[in-house]
């Protein structure tokens, strides 16, 4: 058990570290489904830090931004613009940014692809999969090699319109069929309750919109002051390999006040390996004594025990063959504490 | 209960400095309406400038920028908002005059068509609405007192003097079209206001902070629907663009259970158009927001000194850029208390 967890634990990590510094295209499309609950937005910001140490060329698609993010290099806001009006936007500018700086990779975000799909001017929903190629596809045979990563933020809780046909998958099926890799977000908060109640086998409590409340959208709150470490959000990582095979785990991100950033060492966990989620076993206290623990003293002090040494249980006397009927008696010594009993007691 | 401060001190960190291009979203049910939170964003972005001439030099140092505000209604006309203004103390005509507030009227003649008005006689309001149409505005010097408009528009009755609507401290908006060109129409109509305002004081160095407050576009949407090409994408987009203009914009919206929750995975019927729409732009518009702030009815039923609860969260863009100080602020939930004569006193639970 213990090399088989310390094995997962490392190749996972290895595998999270790859997937956020966007190493070798490991996924070419990453699909970031997030809720109210728990925003994208750490995430977001934690992709675009680690663009920046590895000087990544960054390109944000604004369908819901109205300032561009700190560290992006090209910021292409996509509002009242179709899919092929965007696309041509984005070539344009990493043309306009990375002229001097020709970088091998590239980062492309968008920060919500529910405007896309709910729009009702451009069809874009039987266009989502060419609009999302349309980025991974280098332009033209002869451009020099771009390793692109695309990572597209899904808002779980907007509705998605009623599709067109009824044969047709809904746009979320759609991306969860493209994505080679789906990060679900969590609040870690949120997780620890539901754990717990789990573990006392009650029915996991839900929050914000899944409460169902009247005038609820959000049912974040802050913890009280004194439990920083609750904060961060958990990754629920569904990665596909060229393989087909599929790899899950639970991570933890820490907030991004915890470290600098230019930190360099993977500060992703498992979720397994933190304290809150998972609390260390405490030692067995007390192994070595098997003794019954009650509100009775049932220990005997000295004297107790040896007087009940000194009892002749009445097999022995029998033994003895004092003469045929003397044996089998019940010999007793009155203590002080006894009473004498003339019809019950025989001497 | 004694009178309360216009503005509550557990409301003030909320209400008074919001970050720049800021999106606040308010949400309402129908048995916690948000007025009186519109008002108190009112009362803190204008009353610092008022108070100013009567205690002078008492706000002046200590930084109070200039703030203007526009304020768009689509449900209440402006005969509302000035009289419950007045309650707190704002005078919102005297505010207009001096170019620190303007009223843009979204609900009386949204769907009123020129053409058809020329045509009709002028007419007034019969009924309740006929008493209150004839107040005139104060200190406008105009030779036709300015109409108020009427808190119900009636179709049949929506024509108004064609001369009163030029001169009134009110504009008023007109949906015409289709579509995202009929939305682009407004946004320029509200977008020539924000200029106005914000070219009024050339003298000044420091352009003007506003604040622009879009009071229930959720009607626009409901009016509209995806019949006439307008959705929860093209709305979005719109207070997008109305954002650019801006210094903070709030965007008070429904979320009554119907209109979220039965457009969600889990309803057990299809969603109508409305009711995904509806979802999705408020949803949506929570997703951009840096602050949510919403109103609901007490759990436990109604109750005689609270009127309801107060949820300050931070929303779905709460974090994306630096903000400095002015994005520090906690998470909260308070009981609030709207009482008779339109204060509010505002506290936490068990206080």
């Amino acid at each position: 058990m213990a090399p088989n967890l310390s094995h997962r634990q490392t190749h996972n990590l290895l595998l999270i570290s790859k997937l956020l510094s966007l190493r070798d295209t490991a996924s070419p499309l990453t699909l970031l489904l997030d809720s109210l609950e728990q925003p994208a937005t750490p995430l977001v910001k934690e992709y675009i830090r680690r663009a920046k140490i590895s000087k990544v060329h960054v390109t944000l698609i604004a369908f819901e931004t109205l300032k561009p993010l700190d560290g992006v290099d090209a910021f292409v806001s996509a509002r009242r613009k179709s899919p092929s009006q965007i696309v041509k936007e984005v070539g344009a500018a990493y043309q306009a940014t990375a002229a001097k700086a020709s970088s091998p990779r590239r980062l492309i975000l968008i920060d919500s692809i529910n405007p896309l799909l709910l729009s009702k001017t451009n069809d874009a929903h039987s266009q989502l999969s060419t609009f999302l190629s349309s980025f991974l596809i280098p332009p033209s045979p002869s451009a020099p090699k771009v390793e692109v990563s695309l990572v597209v933020t899904f808002h779980q809780d907007v509705p998605s319109p009623p599709a067109q046909s009824p044969y047709s998958p809904s746009s979320l099926s759609m991306l969860i069929y493209l994505a080679t890799t789906i990060i679900r977000l969590h609040s870690f908060s949120h997780i620890l309750a539901q754990k717990a109640a789990r573990d006392r086998s009650l029915a996991a409590p839900v929050f914000g919109l899944e409460e169902e409340q009247d005038g609820v959208l959000l049912g974040r709150l802050d913890k009280p002051i004194g439990k920083d470490s609750t904060e961060g959000i958990v990754l629920e990582m569904e990665h596909r390999r060229k393989s087909g095979r599929g790899v899950l785990e639970w991570y933890i991100l820490p907030p991004a006040s915890q470290y600098s950033p230019q930190h360099l060492k993977e500060v992703v966990t498992l979720l397994d390996d933190h304290p809150l989620y998972r609390p260390p076993e405490e030692p067995e206290a007390g192994a070595g004594e098997e003794e019954p623990e009650s509100t009775f003293e049932l220990r005997l002090t000295d004297r107790q025990r040896r007087e009940r040494e000194g009892v002749v249980l009445p097999y022995f006397d029998a033994q003895q063959g004092d003469g045929p009927g003397e044996g089998g008696r019940i010999l007793y010594d009155m203590g002080e504490e006894d009473d004498f009993d003339e019809e019950e007691d025989e001497i | 209960m004694p009178t309360q401060p216009p503005l509550p001190p557990l409301l003030a960190p909320y209400v008074s400095s919001l970050p720049h291009s800021s999106l606040t979203v308010l949400s309402s049910v129908l048995g916690a309406t948000g007025n009186w939170l519109v008002l108190r964003f009112l009362y803190a972005a204008l009353s610092s400038s008022s108070n100013s001439e009567t205690a002078f030099g008492l706000n002046g140092s200590d930084g109070v920028k200039n703030r203007r505000v526009v304020l768009v209604s689509f449900l209440r006309g402006w005969e509302f908002w000035r009289s419950e203004a007045k309650r707190l103390g704002l005078d919102l005509a005297r505010l207009t005059d001096k170019r620190q507030f303007a009223f843009i009227d979204g609900l009386s003649e949204l769907f009123y068509n020129t053409t058809t008005a020329t045509a009709t006689p002028q007419q007034l309001f019969p009924g309740t609405a006929a008493p209150r149409t004839v107040l005139p505005v104060r200190s406008q010097p105009s030779p036709v007192p300015a109409r108020t408009p009427h808190p119900v528009p009636r179709p049949g009755n929506v024509s108004t003097n064609p001369a009163s609507r030029e001169i009134g401290p009110v504009k008023r908006l007109h949906l015409s079209g289709n579509g995202t060109a009929a939305l682009d129409a407004l946004e320029r109509d509200i977008a020539t206001v924000i200029q106005q305002l914000k070219a009024s004081t050339p003298g000044e160095a420091e352009e003007p902070e506003v604040l622009l407050i879009v009071d229930q576009p959720d009607l626009l949407l409901a009016a509209t629907g995806p019949n006439k090409g307008i959705g929860a994408t093209e709305m979005g987009d719109w207070v997008m663009g109305l954002q650019q203009n801006t210094h903070a914009t709030i965007l008070t919206l429904s979320s009554d259970s119907p209109l979220i929750h039965n457009a969600s995975a889990s309803a057990p019927h299809p969603a109508t158009p409305l009711e995904t729409e509806h979802a999705a732009f408020a949803i949506g518009s929570a997703h951009r927001a840096q602050m949510v702030m919403q109103l609901r009815n007490l759990e436990t039923g109604a109750a005689r000194d609270v009127s309801g609860v107060l949820r300050v969260s931070k929303g779905g863009a709460w974090g994306q850029n630096e903000v400095g100080t002015e994005g520090n602020w906690e998470e909260r939930e308070v009981l609030y208390f709207v009482q008779r004569d339109g204060g509010v006193s505002v506290f936490g639970r068990g206080e």
